[in-house]
């Protein structure tokens, strides 16, 4: 017995010798872990992603927020010679230097999240994250089944609360939206878009006064389910029912107005895949596969039909 | 041997001391935790460490005046961030779009003014109200910081211009630009500090203000014009380190002046003014990026960070007064 559990043991070192031999080190700089539960999410899920598979060995640093303080990680993570830096920008053009510095030293780096500005581009990799055109699609496509199963689809108008103006999600967003509504639907009408600037209050605003202007909405799509659970406070305090509402990143106020039965249907994204996704990106860029520039992570469709396939969001 | 002296010797030196427990302490880790084949001790990092304690550095050579003032500045911070803001966006203005890469010299010199003028109303302000400094740099510190918002809202503001970038990485004799600023900072503050009447004033005002305005010393002037070095200060090390960097989000600096008060405890300057030291506060800003660059070493995360350098921060203050009441007892016999 004895000898054979050494045995076991002695194996299982030189296993374990033979894997490190060839492991990957990726050095991960996050923007700021414990300021949202997306974040602190993330970071958990990566730690766990990496300690998964035995080939990767990770360094895993958080910023705090601080630009200056990322870049201190970068010049460390080039000075330790990782194989790959993944990179959570706190500010997608401060870091461009540092990111070029890691390109020089001949480290691939990935962008992971939120992307960096265009005048890096040519120091990246890769970016992984969310699709945000594909998003905008998708809630289109959502409001359009449904519109159908009500047999509206002939008739419906829709008014459309953006994020902040200028921000790269939303006009992505946004885009999406309108350029697949009339593909699927071509009878719908969009008949006003406001911005909400991602903000619940200002997004409910919004929708009082849609409301007041227009006596007819049939559905309501937003940028994220922050402002569409905005403009539902506002229709539900106007009296106003049967208004289909459609919004993107799943946020756990969505996702209870959707168990609610008040709040039709949304975009879930999922900090864990947008981990996972991230050291998948570096792993195959180290092992010299073909990765897309732009390497996007699926965020599914949720609506109150199939809600129960997905845990309640964190965030 | 006087009385005293050894305790005084270890009080200067304690700072080093820790330094050097720190390389240490990481050097011996760092081969059995950490995921890097290279050493800590390697000269490349420690040439690395030097240019990344720059922004808290500079910053601190202006604290240290300050404090051995007794007085306190918390608004360099807000003082920094809006001297990024003036560097980055002066460079896109169209009064100086005939300049070409002239206009870098052009927009550090602003973003200077801007930061000497910040602290030199400080000053001021101290100087004429005789408000505490704490209460009226309080209020700076959250003024400032409503400036940078009033202007570009939550928005990060961005100029990236390349010839800058490259001459902020540029190296000489082994040493980064950054390097050099804080290095040649510490010379010029410590010359200050330690050669002239205006340094000695420092520590006569901060060690009994009332003896100094008998001895004829013009105190708000004085105190003054360490607000306005502060304040230039704060700028350089923003115009450094933005130098390479190109964009600034509005909350960037922020908690800067905690880790630069920070330092300079530390590094034995005395909260209550008076004594202190500009190496000793070199030494400060070294070992707080020591234990940073150390714990990241290891695999520790960045809360680790604060809870050991705020144990460590209470830890020196107590050593500190241990050594001075044995010192006061010695005296005794």
């Amino acid at each position: 017995m004895k000898i054979r559990t050494a045995l076991v043991a002695s194996t299982a070192v030189f296993l374990a010798g033979a894997a490190s031999a060839e492991t990957m080190k990726i050095g991960i700089t996050q923007n700021n872990v414990g300021v949202d539960s997306y974040q602190t999410t993330y970071e958990k899920a990566f730690i766990a992603a990496a300690e998964a598979n035995a080939d990767v060995e990770a360094v895993v640093l958080d910023a705090g927020g601080d630009v200056a303080r990322q870049i201190a990680q970068m010049e460390d993570l080039i000075q330790q010679e990782v194989d790959a830096i993944i990179i959570w920008p706190t500010n997608g053009e401060a870091v461009i230097p540092a990111v070029r510095k890691a390109h020089q030293a001949g480290i691939p780096v990935i962008v992971t999240n939120s992307n960096i500005a265009e005048a890096g581009f040519d120091f990246v990799k890769s970016f992984s994250g969310p699709d945000n055109i594909t998003q905008g699609a998708r809630s289109a496509e959502i409001m359009c089944d449904k519109f159908k199963e009500m047999g509206i689809e002939n008739e419906a108008q829709v008014v459309h609360i953006t994020g902040q103006p200028g921000y790269t999600t939303a006009i992505e967003r946004a885009k999406g939206f309108e350029d697949r509504l009339p593909e699927v639907c071509p009878n719908v009408t969009v008949v006003d878009t406001q911005p909400g600037d991602w903000n619940r209050e200002k997004s409910q605003q919004v929708m009082e006064a849609f409301l007041v202007k227009y006596d007819d909405i049939d559905g309501v799509y937003a940028g994220d389910d922050n402002m569409g659970v905005g403009a539902l406070n506002a229709a539900k305090a106007a009296g106003r029912e049967g208004i289909i509402f459609v919004g993107a990143t799943n946020f756990a106020v969505g996702y209870e107005a959707m168990g609610a039965g008040e709040y039709w249907g949304s975009i879930y994204q999922s900090p864990v895949d947008d981990a996972e996704a991230a050291l998948k990106t570096a792993i195959d860029v180290l092992e010299g596969k073909d990765v897309p520039f732009l390497n996007y992570f699926d965020t599914p469709k949720i609506t109150q039909d199939n809600m129960g396939d997905f845990t309640k969001p964190v965030f | 041997m006087q009385p005293g002296a050894l305790s005084k010797a270890l009080k200067s030196g304690a700072i080093w001391g820790f330094i050097v427990l720190e390389l240490i302490f990481f050097s011996v880790a760092g081969e059995f935790l950490s995921l890097s084949d290279k050493a800590f001790m390697n000269w490349e990092n420690m040439l690395l460490l030097l240019k990344q304690s720059a922004p808290i550095g500079i910053i601190a050579m202006g604290m240290t005046m300050v404090m051995v003032n007794g007085n306190i500045d918390l608004s360099v911070g807000a003082t920094f961030a809006i001297a990024a803001i003036v560097l980055l966006d002066s460079m896109t203005w169209p009064i100086f779009a005939g300049l070409g890469d002239w206009v870098i010299p052009v927009a550090w010199l602003l973003a200077l003014l801007v930061g000497t003028a910040l602290g030199a109303l400080n000053g001021l302000i101290v100087w004429k109200t005789g408000v505490d400094a704490f209460i009226v740099t309080l209020g700076s510190m959250l003024g400032y910081r409503g400036v940078v918002f009033m202007f570009n809202g939550e928005n990060p503001t961005s100029h990236l211009n390349w010839t800058l970038v490259d001459f902020a990485e540029a190296e000489f004799l082994g040493l980064a630009t950054a390097s050099w600023f804080l290095l040649a900072v510490t010379l010029v503050i410590w010359f200050l500090t330690k050669h002239t009447v205006h340094g000695r004033n420092a520590y006569a005002i901060g060690d009994n203000r009332d003896a100094a305005v008998n001895a004829g010393i013009r105190v708000g002037p004085h105190m003054m014009i360490n607000f306005a070095i502060i304040g230039f200060l704060a700028a350089l090390s923003a115009v450094v380190f933005y130098s390479e960097s190109g964009s600034v989000n509005p909350n960037d600096g922020q908690l800067y002046e905690l880790w630069v008060i920070t330092a300079v405890v530390l590094g034995g300057t005395k909260i209550t003014g008076g004594a202190g030291s500009v190496i000793g506060t070199f030494g400060g800003v070294i070992a707080i990026q020591l234990l940073r660059k150390g714990l990241g070493h290891i695999g520790a995360d960045t809360s680790t960070v604060n809870l050991v350098i705020g144990c460590i921060l209470i830890a020196v203050l107590f050593l500190d007064r241990q050594l001075n009441v044995k010192g006061k007892e010695e005296l005794k016999v």
